[in-house]
């Protein structure tokens, strides 16, 4: 037992940021895209004799996250617009393209900004996103590439405003 | 030259991970605190009732998983009637006045609808992934994020399941609760209306509903079977003309 304890201590530490980061590309709030993350990582942790085998273990735990939250999140963000907990406004560098590209990518799809968020931050093939999300290699492709194409668009407008 | 056909897949990825990168993130909770709750939420699975730790409790969204559509004919028991048990919901009045709405399947929402309504609660219940569009939401009537998923105003309207979600863990980095901590603090509270794990019991106080206000019951988009209360302008497309 103590052994699962440490090897969960090491997987938790070395996954908290990027399966954190991976759930802000995605979750437009900081503090829910950590409580799900936290949450996930109980849940991992609860199941971990399941998890430790998964293939990608970080893309369970990712998965689990948007899982957690995003159901009754969504539901209230598209039609309980009244909710008094507003979201938290997105991070402003001071740097036009990092801004420009942040908001470029909130301006994206949540399956969008998913398979870009398993590409970057857990280094997944598209085989193994579609894996994860349970859609058609194609289907990923088909995201991916639209996605990238419209932040394409915005880091051409922003070098090119840059002179 | 088009400085777009300069950028490969490798250089916008590349650009979108530095970009996301900067982004300040908090240090990681304490592990203990993540484990006691994953911990936490094994032994839960042996306490009727309790579903969740952490951001499955934050939107006081109850998971009823197991309310999958069955055999059983949807129940239609009058309220004061002795309850009849394995239909896929009943509706009873308790000895304060309060409603308590017991759901073992995902069924026939209409029929709760019209008897909630009948006993004087203003409620739209939709178990579709469609909700009733014409329902608003009442201010501090929907449920917020985590770690206090419930206001107040949810809290007096909905005694149950609130009670019993205020009696759950705070999140990790505030300190886990330990399991036994846990089964202690839930079972010093009184048992009723206790759900068990193929059942969810949300009880209704229509004496605390403003006189605009009605009760929305909604499952959560995408078939995931996840019931959110909620408190929402009372309107005649909505919740219909009762007044509560």
């Amino acid at each position: 037992m103590s052994n699962e304890r440490a090897e969960f201590a090491d997987f938790f530490l070395a996954s908290w940021e990027p399966c954190l980061r991976a759930v802000l590309a995605v979750v437009d709030s900081r503090q829910l895209a950590e409580d799900q993350v936290a949450e996930a990582f109980a849940r991992a942790w609860a199941s971990w004799r399941k998890v430790r085998r998964h293939p990608a273990p970080k893309a369970w735990v990712v998965r689990t996250a948007l899982n957690a939250g995003a159901s009754w999140w969504r539901q209230r963000n598209r039609e309980l617009p009244l909710a008094d907990h507003d979201l938290t406004a997105p991070a402003h560098f001071g740097n036009g393209l990092d801004d420009s590209l942040l908001t470029a990518l909130r301006g994206l799809s949540p399956r969008q900004r998913e398979v870009i968020a398993l590409r970057i931050f857990l280094d997944l093939d598209t085989d193994s996103i579609a894996r994860q999300l349970g859609i058609e290699t194609g289907t990923v492709r088909m995201h991916m590439s639209r996605g990238l194409a419209a932040l394409r668009r915005e880091l051409t407008t922003a070098n090119n405003h840059g002179g | 030259m088009n400085a777009r056909d300069d950028l490969s897949d490798a250089d916008v990825l590349t650009a979108a991970r530095d970009s996301l990168s900067k982004l300040p993130i908090s240090s990681p909770p304490d592990v203990e605190a993540i484990m006691a709750s994953g911990s936490a939420r094994r032994r839960s699975r042996l306490i009727p009732g309790v579903t969740g730790t952490l951001a499955g409790v934050a939107g006081a969204a109850i998971a009823v998983t197991a309310l999958v559509p069955g055999g059983h004919q949807p129940g239609h028991p009058a309220a004061r009637q002795p309850t009849i048990r394995l239909t896929a919901w009943t509706v009873d009045r308790l000895a304060d006045g309060n409603i308590s709405v017991t759901i073992r399947e995902l069924k026939d929402p209409a029929g709760l609808q019209s008897t909630l309504r009948a006993d004087g609660v203003p409620v739209s219940v939709t178990f579709a992934s469609q909700p009733n569009r014409a329902c608003r939401a009442y201010p501090g009537g929907t449920p917020g994020p985590p770690p206090h998923p419930g206001t107040a105003l949810l809290r007096r309207v909905f005694p149950e399941p609130y009670r019993r979600l205020d009696a759950l863990p705070s999140p990790p980095r505030s300190g886990g609760m330990s399991p036994t901590r846990l089964a202690r603090q839930v079972h010093a509270r009184p048992p009723i209306p206790r759900p068990s794990p193929n059942q969810t019991v949300i009880v209704i106080d229509p004496s605390a509903l403003p006189g605009n206000a009605g009760v929305r019951l909604g499952t959560s988009p995408g078939g995931n079977a996840v019931l959110i209360p909620a408190v929402v302008y009372a309107s005649t497309q909505c919740t219909g003309n009762v007044s509560p």
